[in-house]
């Protein structure tokens, strides 16, 4: 009895053996120099009165925010382009009066990213940032349209796009 | 040090899904199996739910398009899908090429009152 126990402790012992082999699988990856502009928040228009439309959060907008991810310093600028059409809205009455603005809302490392604002540079609409440093920066884009004359938008549906490029240097 | 943890988390695991990313962000031509055309490899993956094409451009210093080939100028890349392609350039503009970009483009179906188009350039050195 006690040899046949033995007998298969020990086939036991070599199939637990011959199960106990691993394999291994690889994960490869790749880190390497990169700019990622990620769509935070899509902006709303407010309508405080018949000839304007605002983001402005005051206003009942919102206000868009991109943020870009940035891993290699010195290496890209962030350019924003507040709208200055309508991509798509209902015939109009008369020109529309565009007023926009980009301004840093947050950024992950203070000391290094702080004077990001202040050294923005401004043409036209657009506003470039040169990102100085790795990490994540939030920018907030306002955008007002007001309707020449003060007449009334025609009722619908209105759409404008906010451009952030993120360009290497 | 808790800053800069997160920053890396950040980095590394992006929460968000709404994101456009293009590599190499230097760009390197070597010459193609075709006598007179030079290429490169492009990476792209999209991470924006509201956006399933992009539009490739190659552009000048002076912000000039140059002409160029791909197997298609608008790729289809749907959302957390990834995209490799090969750009061709002419020889005789391989010395012009400056930047080499990626737009989205929305559809206006897609597009709620405001939306963001984003555009990411990686630079040819």
């Amino acid at each position: 009895m006690s040899t046949k126990i033995l007998k298969l402790a020990v086939l036991g012992t070599i199939g637990l053996t011959s199960f106990a082999q691993a394999e291994t699988v690889p994960i490869t990856g790749q880190v390497e120099s990169r700019c990622v502009i990620v769509t935070d928040t899509a902006g709303v228009y407010g309508n405080p009165n018949a000839y304007t439309l605002t983001t402005d959060p005051s206003q009942g907008g919102v206000e868009s925010v991109v943020r870009f991810d940035v891993t290699l310093a010195d290496s890209y600028y962030a350019r924003i382009t507040s709208p200055t059409e309508f991509s798509s809205s209902p015939n109009l009455p008369d020109v529309v009066t565009w007023t926009g603005n980009t301004e840093v809302d947050a950024v992950s490392d203070a000391s290094t990213m702080g004077t990001y604002e202040s050294n923005k540079i401004q043409y036209g609409n657009t506003d470039q940032y040169d990102l100085t440093a790795t990490g994540s920066t939030w920018f907030k884009t306002s955008s007002e349209a007001v309707l020449g004359g003060s007449r009334p938008y025609p009722g619908g549906n209105y759409t404008a796009l906010v451009l952030a490029e993120c360009i290497a240097k | 040090m808790i800053r800069a943890l997160l920053c890396v988390m950040l980095l590394a695991f992006p929460f968000s899904l709404t994101a456009h990313e293009m590599l190499p962000t230097y760009p390197k031509f070597t010459p193609s199996f075709i006598e007179g055309l030079y290429k490169t490899n492009i990476r792209m993956f999209n991470k924006r739910s509201d956006v399933e094409y992009y539009e490739v451009s190659v552009w000048d210093e002076e912000w000039n398009p140059i002409p160029f080939a791909t197997s298609s100028s608008v790729l289809k890349i749907p959302h957390l899908g990834k995209v490799q392609f090969d750009l061709y350039v002419r020889k005789k503009d391989l010395n012009s090429v400056e930047y080499i970009c990626s737009m989205s483009k929305l559809k206006k179906e897609n597009i709620t009152r405001t939306s963001v188009a984003t555009r990411v350039c990686s630079r040819v050195k």
